[in-house]
């Protein structure tokens, strides 16, 4: 990786292709495939790969310092993929100039890296709010005698960024033990009148709300949003589907299946721009906080991902600012701060 | 059993019930076995055999979340490991395994019942044996 950056060297390369093409956060984007050739005619990277990194680094939800800036269809948290390179344009972000620049010498380094991490494409370092770790960092620059526990409190959990709980042994995690963390969903029971408001909000309209909405506002309902990251929205809705539906092997195993199924009445998959939720009507007579524990335990509402760090966090931080406190730290983490 | 169940282990237990013939390795048979490990996922050693590897493609395809990624029986044959993401985590099918190691791995191998699906379960020996097989 980029030494001053953190930046993964296929990203950085990425980024050198958009800014020789003065594809800059100002300027016109350059058209995806013609960025996709230049680099495998350069340096040999393949351009499908290429093309899964390049759109990585556009996307919000996958990586706190989005790098690049997307023009045209970059994919959604659904199942659909980015469109074609042919139809798709990229530029620099301005975090992206800031990288390229502490890479160049021309700024401090910036811990673009360690904020960003690398769990969106299956690494084991998850990512981390942009202005808890300046602010770390910041601190570690003030107050050389701060100690690991005011670093660590300072920084706080990992943040994926679509809202979703994290769950596990995260003191472990940050003292730098391989371990798993739970990413879980919102599940909330809530009622009519709450999805009327939400569905006359912008996002929701032009959806046909589920029938027994309709006739039986009493009830009450479950809302899941604020998704893990790494699975789709429309997996998930799949995965909450195939445990609803009945099994020709049900009345062989009653307990199997009383522990497997799902009463729900009705799935409604309401996403509608960036507003990604469900509705979900439980089977008449069946506790909502029952169903809500239960969703819980779906694959994709809750999504188990490995992390590890190779030293503990504090240590990183304090070892990071250390190594570069003789440069102008200062001015280049203002310099990402505006960035963002 | 020990409570606590790991949910993808009801994978495994839904594969028993979809009457796929199947040895449970890895770190679920090391849970189930008593040990203290943590489970991320499901790995099976399938019974090899033309009538199992029909019904193991039946049962991928129910659980599935991408039914449309289960191999076909004559890919099954050849295929050294096949995996299917599902309602309750992901699945690793050791087909491979199965042919090379099946009747060795079942001899030592015992019923455990989840829920109220007994599956077979490699024997501990064998599970940490297989891991390290795998470098895991």
């Amino acid at each position: 990786m980029g030494e001053r950056s953190g930046v993964g060297l296929v990203e950085l390369a990425i980024l050198e292709a958009l800014d020789s093409r003065r594809a800059w956060h100002n300027r016109r984007p350059v058209k995806c495939l013609k960025l996709l050739l230049a680099l495998e005619d350069g340096i040999g990277l393949a351009r499908g790969y290429t093309y899964q990194v390049l759109t990585d680094l556009a996307l919000p939800w996958k990586i706190p310092i989005p790098l690049i800036e997307p023009q045209g269809n970059f994919g959604s948290r659904g199942s659909d993929p980015p469109a074609s390179p042919y139809y798709t344009e990229a530029r620099l972000s301005r975090a992206g100039h800031v990288a390229l620049a502490a890479e160049r010498g021309e700024i401090a380094p910036v811990p673009i890296g360690l904020i960003n991490g690398n769990t969106h494409r299956q690494g084991t370092r998850p990512p981390f709010r942009p202005a808890s770790v300046v602010d770390a960092i910041r601190q570690v620059l003030r107050r050389p005698r701060i100690t690991s526990r005011q670093i660590l409190d300072i920084v706080g959990p990992p943040d994926f960024m679509t809202g979703c709980t994290i769950t596990g042994d995260l003191a472990g995690f940050v003292a730098g033990q391989r371990t798993e963390l739970g990413l879980q969903a919102r599940v909330t029971v809530t009622d009519a009148a709450h999805i009327d408001a939400r569905t006359t909000g912008a996002a929701g309209r032009g959806h046909m709300l589920p029938r027994s909405l309709q006739r039986d506002p009493s009830r009450p309902f479950i809302v899941l949003d604020n998704f893990p990251p790494y699975v789709s929205t429309d997996d998930i809705a799949v995965s909450i589907d195939k445990r609803a539906k009945e099994y020709a092997w049900k009345a062989r195993h009653p307990e199997l299946a009383e522990q497997t199924g799902l009463p729900i009445k009705d799935l409604a998959n309401l996403t509608a721009r960036d507003d990604y939720w469900f509705l979900c009507i439980p089977e008449d007579g069946t506790p909502a906080e029952m169903l809500r524990d239960q969703l819980l335990r779906v694959h994709g509402v809750t999504d188990y991902i490995s992390v590890g760090l190779p030293r503990p966090l504090a240590t990183i931080i304090r070892t990071w600012t250390r190594t570069h406190q003789h440069e102008d730290i200062e001015a280049s983490l203002t310099a990402l701060g505006d960035a963002l | 059993m020990r409570s606590g169940l790991p949910v993808v282990v009801l994978a495994a237990a839904v594969l028993a019930a979809e009457q796929v013939s199947f040895l449970l390795v890895g770190s679920a048979a090391l849970w189930l076995r008593g040990e203290q490990i943590a489970v991320g996922d499901v790995d099976v050693v399938i019974e090899p055999g033309e009538p199992n590897l029909f019904q193991l493609r039946g049962a991928l395809l129910r659980l599935a979340i991408r039914p449309g990624e289960v191999p076909s029986v004559h890919r099954l044959r050849e295929l050294s490991v096949t995996t299917a993401i599902t309602s309750y985590g992901r699945v690793d099918c050791m087909l491979e395994r199965g042919r090379r190691d099946w009747a060795r791995l079942r001899r030592s191998a015992g019923y455990v019942t989840v829920a109220d699906a007994p599956m077979l379960v490699a024997s501990t020996a064998d599970a940490w044996a297989l891991r390290r097989l795998f470098g895991k």
